[in-house]
């Protein structure tokens, strides 16, 4: 298969000793900000990206994947030992694994959530291998309608499904896409939204604006919110696992990649749903085996099937990422804005025109996976440690470092002023709970759909009917209009979304009202 | 007896309102200024993209208005480390603001060196870190370190400002 | 009359508090012991957590000693002795102490220090049995 071929090279690319180098640092950063509540790898990549104009883009990226994957697995040791998630992919974990923890049993929930992530994520990388070139393959033969419709449906997809106001999301979306305005309008040249500035004609750098409204905004909303209670921390020395928890786990953890990952690859499918649908199902589940009374106390496949939930569902977003280019979450889409400022446009052509970078990523999400597995075991109390560093110096950090990103980009005052508003704006969207990752998709992908419904007209002599004359973006369009009518249905049938999903915890306290 | 569940309105909403309406109506006025493109062959032209998204902002401002008073609250982001309940420290993000003002003023004419350092430092301290000399020589060593990791690490200068000679 | 304890979960607080028994013992007066924490840093090992804070009551029940624990969060360990000991029944500190290097105590500050030279009144500086 040419397809095991490109990836041996890219282990070959992936095992130099500058990519190695730069693989573990991006895993043990990862890790590190997983750890740290408040402080998560989009941020995290979104205050490199300055960094990655003079590095290369294998090295760049390889960094950023183990940055991505780290945060999935630092989240779950905060989790297990402060019961505060270190991710909001890990709030799952920290019910089981805090409980495990505090019964004395931190060492076999850490071993567990460390060993599942480690075959979610092999499993996933391995799907990813496989089904990434040939979805890219597919996508090549796609013409402008066709992938339009799909831009679109993505678009849609992130702001209606996500979130619980569709009225904030779909504010969010445009205000990302009239930040996407500025700049010059590449068909007739003219400048648009530019307030005269000439620095702004290439439009708002994506990365300032990235670390802006991940970075800034989020400073600032802690500095306005500051919690100020210590938490308990359990002592914990390394992971282990008896054989009866082997037992318990693997199947868990194979059930929870399979939500995971279809879920990860989904626009807007994230990593809280898997790991919830994972906990409820290993709780069903574990009625057969009889442990189901654990739950709730402590049962270790709680901690095992969401945990290799949320690391599947990190390699099934890099599946339309790479693919398409298409960002189904937040942390994809600042790696994406890392594509475009080095100049390679993501997209179906990604494997076409960049076969090495994209294999030796491939390889190196492998290595890197392999290698937080063999770090975090032994290294897990000394994460705890790190949950010493006082807030301020953290927060005075992100801040410190977002602003000399900023500067690096350009060397221009002007970038920090974008940087200012630009936060206040994340802040204004963070205390009125407008969602972030629109207004993000909607600056990445807003020029794009603009320039590919021009280009389409244009081929289609304008003609606007030629937007509907594939088939493939006739059936997304219509699966578009589903998903926008859906929760319209549902309501005019008095159920909502929640009920359906509720709707089965209401079986199980009945049944525990009727034995009690 | 049934207890009513109270409802709240979050009047200060109005601030997206406001901010979605000046967004959209300089988009439109800024693409009101256009020309048109070559019709034919772009019948959408550099104008329809802009207008359209300045009205929906609009639109939704007014969607937003008539839900404000309602009690549609967006749920503010309870992050891990946030507790929302509590009013927010305005005083402290006004501080920051503050601070970051003067970081931009004085970068250029000072120099990231000693920018950077006033600003981990400041943050620091207006984050509730009370030692402040401490605060700013651990700024100092970082602004010092990566003036010199992106001067010669990334060959990116950063404005060196009054120290220019020195450094 | 009381006796002020600056207590953290550590060998010091602890040859603090055990100081302070002592000292209230041999005086007639109760006991106030502070656990403060800035709350700056997501862990406190300094802070007691709830195991250790039921130990600590059990201590003080079972010596006779009339006692008051609070935990103020979010607040400054010296400012909150020194504003204890400002209060008119208060009459004695008692603090459990590190040796500090002069580096270390500019880098890392020094709350013994600033307790022994800013406090009004007596203050009873301790080390743990074993240095």
């Amino acid at each position: 298969m040419d397809n095991l071929n490109w990836l041996l090279q890219g282990f070959e690319q992936a095992a130099t000793p500058t990519n190695l180098m730069y693989a573990v640092i991006g895993v043990l950063l990862g890790t590190a900000v997983g750890v740290l509540p408040g402080i998560g790898p989009a941020m995290t990549v979104a205050l490199l990206l300055p960094v990655t104009y003079n590095v290369s883009p294998s090295a760049a990226f390889i960094m950023f994947a183990g940055i991505f994957y780290g945060g999935m697995y630092g989240g779950s040791t905060t989790s297990i030992l402060l019961n505060t998630p270190g991710e909001s992919s890990s709030v799952i974990t920290a019910i089981e694994g805090n409980k495990m923890a505090k019964a004395g049993r931190a060492a076999q929930a850490l071993a567990t959530a460390a060993i599942g992530s480690f075959v979610a994520g092999a499993i996933g990388t391995a799907l990813l291998a496989a089904f990434a070139p040939a979805i890219s393959r597919f996508a090549v033969t796609l013409g402008a309608p066709s992938y339009l419709a799909i831009m679109l449906f993505a678009l849609v997809a992130v702001t209606a499904v996500l979130g619980a106001s569709k009225l904030r999301g779909a504010i969010s979306l445009f205000l990302g896409l009239a930040i996407g305005i500025v700049g010059i309008d590449f068909l007739t040249g003219q400048p648009r939204a530019t307030f005269g500035l000439p620095q702004l004609s290439d439009g708002i750098d994506i990365v300032v604006i990235a670390v802006a409204i991940f970075a800034v905004g989020e400073a600032l909303w802690v500095a306005a919110h500051l919690r100020r209670r210590p938490s308990d921390v359990i002592p914990v020395g390394r992971p282990w696992m008896g054989r009866d928890d082997w037992r318990r786990s693997w199947k868990p953890w194979l059930r929870g990649t399979a939500f995971g990952f279809p879920f990860g690859a989904l626009p807007a499918g994230g990593a809280e749903l898997p790991t919830f649908l994972s906990y409820i199902t290993e709780k069903r589940l574990a009625k057969r085996s009889g442990h189901d009374a654990e739950f709730g106390k402590g049962a270790i496949e709680g901690v095992a099937g969401p945990e290799a939930a949320n690391n599947a569902s990190a390699a099934g977003t890099l599946v339309p990422m790479l693919s398409l280019g298409l960002p189904t979450n937040a942390t994809a889409a600042v790696m994406l804005t890392a594509f475009v400022s080095y100049g390679i446009q993501p997209g179906p052509t990604l494997f076409e025109k960049e076969p090495l970078l994209i294999w030796t990523l491939i390889a190196s999400l492998f290595i890197g996976n392999l290698m937080l597995l063999v770090l975090n075991l032994p290294l897990a109390p000394l994460w705890a440690k790190l949950l010493r560093t006082p807030r301020p110096y953290l927060y005075a950090g992100i801040l410190f470092f977002a602003t000399l990103g900023a500067l690096a980009v350009n060397v221009q005052a002007l970038d920090l002023a974008l940087l200012l508003v630009f936060g206040l704006l994340g802040l204004m969207m963070r205390r009125f709970g407008l969602p972030v990752l629109p207004l993000i998709i909607g600056v990445i992908l807003g020029p794009r759909i603009e320039r590919q419904l021009r280009q389409a007209l244009q081929l289609g002599g304008g003609d606007w009917g030629s937007l509907f004359h594939e088939p493939v973006a006739i059936v997304v369009y219509v699966l578009m209009a589903i998903l926008l009518l859906t929760p319209l249905v549902l309501r005019l049938m008095h159920r909502s979304e929640e009920t359906l999903l509720v709707v089965e915890d209401d079986t199980d306290q009945k049944e525990k009202a009727a034995k009690a | 007896m049934t207890n009513l569940p109270s409802k709240t309105i979050d009047k200060a909403q109005y601030i997206v309102c406001v901010v979605l309406v000046v967004v959209g109506a300089f988009l439109i006025y800024d693409a009101l200024s256009l020309e048109a493109g070559f019709a034919k062959v772009d019948p959408v032209g550099p104008k329809i993209f802009p207008i359209a998204i300045g009205s929906i902002l609009i639109v939704l401002a007014v969607v937003l208005a008539i839900a404000i008073p309602r009690g549609s609250i967006g749920e503010a982001d309870a992050g891990e480390d946030v507790d929302p309940n509590t009013p927010g420290d305005w005083r402290t993000v006004g501080l920051l603001v503050g601070l970051f003002v003067a970081v931009i003023v004085l970068v250029n004419p000072l120099g990231w060196v000693i920018a950077g350092t006033l600003l981990f430092g400041g943050a620091a301290t207006i984050l509730g870190n009370r030692h402040y000399i401490r605060n700013i020589v651990i700024g100092a060593a970082l602004a010092v370190a990566s003036f010199y990791a992106f001067y010669s690490g990334l060959g990116i200068p950063l404005p060196a400002g009054i120290l220019d000679g020195i450094l | 009359m009381t006796i002020v304890v600056g207590y953290s979960a550590d060998p010091y607080g602890r040859a603090a508090l055990e100081h302070g028994i002592a000292e209230a013992k041999l005086r007639g007066t109760n006991l106030l012991v502070i656990n403060s924490s800035s709350g700056e840093a997501y862990v406190d090992s300094h802070f007691a957590q709830r195991g250790e804070v039921h130990d600590i009551e059990e201590r003080l029940a079972n010596c006779g000693v009339e006692f008051e624990l609070t935990q103020p969060v979010g607040v400054d360990t010296a400012e909150e002795l020194l504003k204890a000991m400002d209060r008119p029944e208060a009459e004695l500190l008692v603090i459990g102490v590190r040796h500090r290097s002069p580096v270390g105590k500019l880098l890392l500050g020094s709350v013994s220090q600033q307790l022994l030279l800013e406090c009004p009144k007596p203050v009873l500086a301790v080390k743990p049995d074993e240095l």
